[in-house]
């Protein structure tokens, strides 16, 4: 019965939302937002799996001196400060925003930044000619890359329409298989679970 | 009020607005598969599938990080329950958790969504169970690090770093964190086998793994490794459902080009 009612509930709900997606009744009685909301609240609970995981592995490392263990005492410190504080004053209050505009924000613009080292270096290993592919990927990013920039067409007239054909016709047409495939690919795994042929998410190998 | 009760009008009295097409479409899909799980389910032939090079991978992978001695790393993503590609990566996490039970190999195994957390460390504890070692699962590798983008990839960063996988897969869906992962594994000599539907995201997973998973092959997973004919018989019919899309494309095409006004098909589909 573990794995059954899991099961039983999975097929159920797969059906619930084929009912109030297609069909007009369906879409009256409103299933589809119910279902969301079950869906929210019950993930609201599963926000303390998060916590709890995060405090018993970081608690873990600094009762064992883990190398790095003073970090720990910062996340920990940061959680439940920042939850107290937000609790006390909501996220709008004037030291909980004064943190997440002057703290978290600008941290999450320096990671984001740093994208664009990785994308030199990544750009670099892809771009050595060593394949007839790894050729094809240069000639496309040389072209494209100039084109976009004002020396492409101040070197040859057009230039710029070339690199927007490219983007617009090979690559908008390749990106659009890869959807429709996908597309396929999620419905036939939509199709297994309703099936129950597919239990990855119960746990183990994952088939029947 | 009358333009609102008319618009709201069921079609064929039973369906909503523009959805009849799509509903006959999944119809056909459905069927499509189920037809192929049928024939296998009877033992008649099944078509041979193609190999997937990232899937075949998947072993050595592991293999290398055994060998080396040195952990393996799995992330699903950012995705959420809710995202199909998550789903996908369920089934790869069930089998790369066996093999690294069978081998006795620290699987590290980093989240970014709490219910995603839940359901991961629940299949690697059942997949440790079914390989017969349920003493060398470790609930401190199953690790929620944060539901904040750049937060989970600093902190994915600072894992690479302090234990350096020898392995390092990521299925699911990935938005920009997804170089920061590849590159920090990379710098690290870490075996990397992606898979993302996010095309967004395939180009960096394909210049910077050594195996990529595009698109629909990820949801070809968990049918494709666990070499049951009857899930080979559902992925099958799910290349003839593309073939089926793929026709449609064709029929499409043609009747734009020459019909002048009006295009019947796209009318049909709009039902």
């Amino acid at each position: 019965m573990r794995k059954e009612l899991p099961m039983i509930l999975t097929v159920l709900s797969g059906l619930v939302v084929i009912f109030s997606r297609y069909f007009h009744y369906g879409m009256q009685l409103g299933l589809m937002d119910t279902l969301d909301k079950w869906y929210l609240v019950s993930s609201s609970f599963a926000i303390l799996l998060g916590i709890v995981n995060l405090v018993k592995i970081h608690w873990g490392y600094i009762r064992r001196r883990k190398e790095g263990w003073w970090n720990s005492i910062v996340l920990l410190l940061c959680l439940f400060g920042y939850g107290i504080l937000t609790v006390q004053q909501t996220v709008d209050g004037p030291q909980a925003a004064w943190i997440f505009n002057n703290i978290i924000t600008p941290g999450d613009s320096t990671m984001f930044a740093l994208i664009a080292f990785f994308i030199a270096s990544a750009a670099y290993r892809a771009f050595r000619v060593r394949t007839k592919e790894a050729t094809v990927l240069l000639v496309a990013a040389v072209i494209v890359l100039l084109g976009k920039a004002p020396i492409g067409d101040a070197l040859i007239n057009g230039w710029g329409n070339v690199a927007d054909w490219i983007l617009k016709v090979p690559n908008t047409g390749g990106f659009r298989a890869i959807i429709i495939g996908a597309a396929v690919g999620a419905f036939a795994t939509g199709f297994r679970i309703l099936l129950g042929l597919e239990r990855a998410h119960l746990g183990g190998s994952g088939t029947k | 009020m009358l333009l609102a009760a008319e618009a709201a009008k069921p079609y064929l009295g039973v369906f909503a607005e523009g959805k009849f097409a799509q509903f006959v479409l999944m119809l056909v899909f459905a069927f499509i598969v189920w037809f192929m799980v049928t024939r296998a389910k009877a033992g008649m032939k099944v078509p041979e599938i193609r190999k997937i090079n990232g899937l075949e991978a998947l072993d050595e992978a592991i293999g290398r990080a055994t060998e080396m001695g040195r952990p393996v790393h799995f992330t699903p993503g950012l995705g959420g329950v809710g995202n199909p590609m998550t789903f996908a990566a369920f089934g790869f996490l069930g089998y790369v958790a066996k093999l690294c039970a069978k081998y006795d190999t620290r699987l590290i195994q980093t989240n970014a969504d709490y219910v995603v957390l839940a359901i991961n460390e629940e299949i690697i504890r059942q997949a440790y169970l079914e390989a017969g070692r349920p003493d060398a699962f470790n609930s401190d590798d199953v690790q929620f690090m944060s539901d904040q983008q750049f937060a989970y990839a600093a902190n994915v960063m600072n894992m690479f770093q302090k234990d350096k996988p020898a392995a390092n897969i990521m299925m699911g869906a990935f938005w920009a964190e997804s170089l920061i992962f590849a590159e920090t594994a990379s710098f690290v000599g870490a075996i990397q086998i992606a898979g993302t539907a996010a095309t967004a995201q395939l180009p960096f997973f394909i210049t910077a793994c050594d195996y990529t998973l595009i698109g629909e092959e990820i949801y070809a997973a968990s049918a494709y490794l666990s070499k049951e004919p009857v899930l080979y018989g559902s992925l099958v019919g799910q290349d003839w459902a593309k073939i089926f899309v793929f026709a449609l494309i064709l029929v499409g095409t043609v009747i734009a080009n020459f019909q002048a006004k009006g295009n019947w098909l796209t009318s049909i589909l709009k039902k």
